[in-house]
């Protein structure tokens, strides 16, 4: 018996250890079901959907987290998609809060769940290039909620203006940044191009 | 040593796979999560109107963030707003209607005209629900403490800059900083890759005598350029888009973003010798700036869109000790506070303010887009405002020094900033230097020109 409760202490350490672990599995937890077509699409039901993605995590590549406030692999190789860790990434944010189609030439409105593994057809800079039926470019003076900005390498939604003239952010930014919302500038960086979803209800 | 029976081994053996097992399940159980332990909180937004023009009519508009519907529709929420006529007395309740767009916001209250036209302007806050849950938030949260404070522009200073011609910036007077990137003393640190994008020194200050400290947050330490040389202080910071600023004893504010695994806003104090004073929270969720306060560190937050001091006298104030003293601007020494406001594509309202009265004005409009205020600050008896102005691929600061009569001094400065920073961290003004942080593929720099006018 003690040599079993030894063995079992061992074995508990090594479990901890990170190549013990099935590496990743997060992704383990997802699923892929088929999303619901929606008829409606609101400003306000975006920033509740980005909002609560919050505090997930990002994953380059990745879409798919739950909702228990930690991201539940923060370390990953940053730019590793083979990581399946929790979150998104910035595009697969926003394809998920957009409602998009995996099929780029639909323009209808799918509603993903968080747990939904999926990331969709888009990078940054397709978005910025407005590319796909859904998107499209917009004067950065005149984006709104739930717009984006998007640059060659980073897409982050307008949660909300403020005084200051910047704009509140809900971006996957980074693998060590996560998911959350950010104060940026993103508006006035040359860089940075305005693109939006058409087919909002409200 | 005795040798192992078939017994012990066994029992071993099996230890080690029930152990394996035992600990990977845990594991997956506190990591991975399955079905959903926990929903996000409430969350607002909105953005006073600070400064209001004569006879406006003024509708307050608030966006209420719930957790997820499982049917995809909005949040259902619904708040009232407590709001008086000028800056004391008794709060008058007003429900908010909730309307079909959420563009700028679904629910909505517009004011009635005797509060609005009120001489001394008008304060209010509010109280939001999600109807499904039953929780409540509040905006402000200082509530009737620290309640939203609006001020009428009575006869404000008029300044058309008419159209930005891009592309005359006015050459600094001095570089006083360059540093190449790198991990060395002298040198400045650089993350990020080509795909992701690069971030460099986040912030920096200047102290009065010159002295330019940087921020090197990605090697966790701030650099500081003197006439005695360099010197390199390690700091125990994240490593995110941290601002920075100086007190006058030497002390040093981080103020840093969330993080993967710090989900909220805190600021790190910090002694002269970079030895850790103190860490506290921010009492909202989201940070615009950083300004060192005649008596400690104050920030620029939202979803209250209000300055918030973070410390009084080298001593930490928790979260609700920050939202009771919230103020709607940044203040300054003699009791004095800079408001900003930044309306439409073109527009900015300034104003400076004694107590809760306003003392002098201006309303600068622009037929080029207006963004992001990077600074506004008293100098002697003017007001020194750097804002930007762009197009959808241009840019370009303005400063514009501002007196009674108008426009002081005015000149353009170009931005270079290849590595991304703090937001409104690009400039400091000390004396009557306004210094700029950029940079470039090749390294960092910190420029300084001279505001001083003769007029």
């Amino acid at each position: 018996m003690k040599m079993f409760l030894l063995a079992f202490g061992v074995g508990f350490v090594l479990a901890g250890a990170t190549g013990a672990q099935a590496y990743h599995r997060f992704w383990a937890n997802c699923n892929y079901d088929a999303p619901t077509f929606m008829t409606t699409m609101t400003r306000d039901a975006g920033q509740d959907y980005a909002n609560a993605a919050r505090y997930e995590g990002y994953q380059w590549g990745g879409g798919c987290w739950n909702y228990d406030d930690v991201d539940s692999y923060p370390y990953d190789a940053p730019g590793d998609p083979s990581a399946h860790g929790e979150g998104g990434d910035c595009s697969g944010l926003t394809f998920k809060t957009w409602r998009e189609s995996t099929d780029n030439w639909r323009d209808g409105r799918y509603y993903w769940r968080a747990l939904r593994n999926v990331h969709g057809p888009y990078t940054a800079g397709d978005f910025k290039n407005g590319l796909g039926a859904p998107n499209h470019v917009v004067a950065k003076s005149t984006a709104g909620v739930m717009d984006a900005f998007a640059s060659s390498t980073h897409i982050g939604m307008i949660f909300f203006r403020t005084l200051y003239g910047g704009d509140q952010i809900v971006e996957a930014k980074c693998e060590a940044c996560g998911t959350n919302i950010f104060y940026r500038t993103y508006r006035s960086d040359p860089s940075y191009g305005g693109v939006a979803r058409w087919g909002w209800t409200g | 040593m005795r040798r192992p029976g078939i017994r012990s081994l066994a029992g071993g053996a099996a230890g080690i796979v029930a152990g394996v097992i035992g600990g990977i399940a845990l594991t997956s159980a506190s990591t991975a999560g399955g079905p959903a332990l926990a929903v996000p909180g409430l969350e607002a937004a909105h953005v006073p109107p600070v400064l209001t023009t004569m006879d406006e009519p003024v509708t307050l508009r608030y966006a209420i963030v719930c957790p997820p519907r499982a049917d995809g529709e909005p949040c259902d929420g619904s708040g009232s707003v407590f709001v008086r006529a000028g800056q004391s007395g008794s709060f008058r309740r007003l429900a908010l209607s909730r309307g079909e767009s959420s563009a700028e916001g679904r629910y909505f209250v517009e004011l009635p005209h005797e509060i609005v036209a009120s001489p001394d302007g008008f304060s209010y806050y509010a109280v939001l629900s999600d109807d499904a849950s039953g929780a409540t938030v509040m905006v402000p949260a200082g509530g009737d403490m620290a309640p939203q404070r609006s001020f009428p522009l009575r006869d404000p200073t008029e300044v058309v800059l008419g159209t930005h011609t891009f592309g005359h910036g006015r050459p600094p007077d001095e570089r006083v900083v360059t540093a190449p990137w790198g991990s060395a003393v002298g040198e400045a640190g650089l993350a990020g890759s080509r795909e992701l994008g690069f971030s460099g020194p986040s912030s920096f200050d200047v102290a009065a005598d010159g002295t330019v400290a940087v921020l090197d947050q990605v090697n966790a330490r701030v650099e500081r350029w003197s006439r005695a040389g360099i010197q390199a202080i390690d700091l125990q910071v994240s490593g995110g888009l941290a601002d920075f600023a100086l007190e006058p004893d030497g002390t040093m504010d981080v103020l840093e973003p969330p993080t993967r695994t710090t989900p909220a806003p805190v600021l790190r104090s910090f002694r002269a010798d970079g030895s850790p004073r103190w860490a506290q929270r921010l009492s909202d969720r989201t940070w615009a700036k950083l300004g060192a306060g005649p008596v400690g560190p104050t920030v620029q937050q939202q979803p209250s869109e209000q300055w918030l001091p973070v410390a009084e006298h080298g001593a930490a104030l928790g979260r609700s000790a920050q939202a009771a003293h919230g103020r709607p601007g940044r203040p300054f020494a003699g009791g004095r506070e800079v408001l900003v406001e930044r309306v439409g594509g073109g527009e900015l309202r300034l104003a400076e303010l004694a107590g809760n009265v306003l003392l002098r004005s201006w309303r600068i409009t622009s037929a080029t887009p207006l963004g992001e205020v990077q600074l506004a600050e008293p100098h002697g008896n003017r007001l020194v405002v750097v804002t930007k102005t762009y197009t959808d691929d241009r840019r370009e600061y303005v400063v514009l020094v501002l007196d009674r009569s108008g426009v002081a001094n005015s000149f353009a400065v170009d931005s270079p900033e290849w590595a991304e920073s703090a937001p409104l961290a690009r400039f400091r003004l000390t004396g009557s230097s306004l210094y700029r942080l950029g940079s470039t593929r090749a390294g960092l720099f910190v420029d300084r020109f001279d505001v001083e006018v003769s007029r």
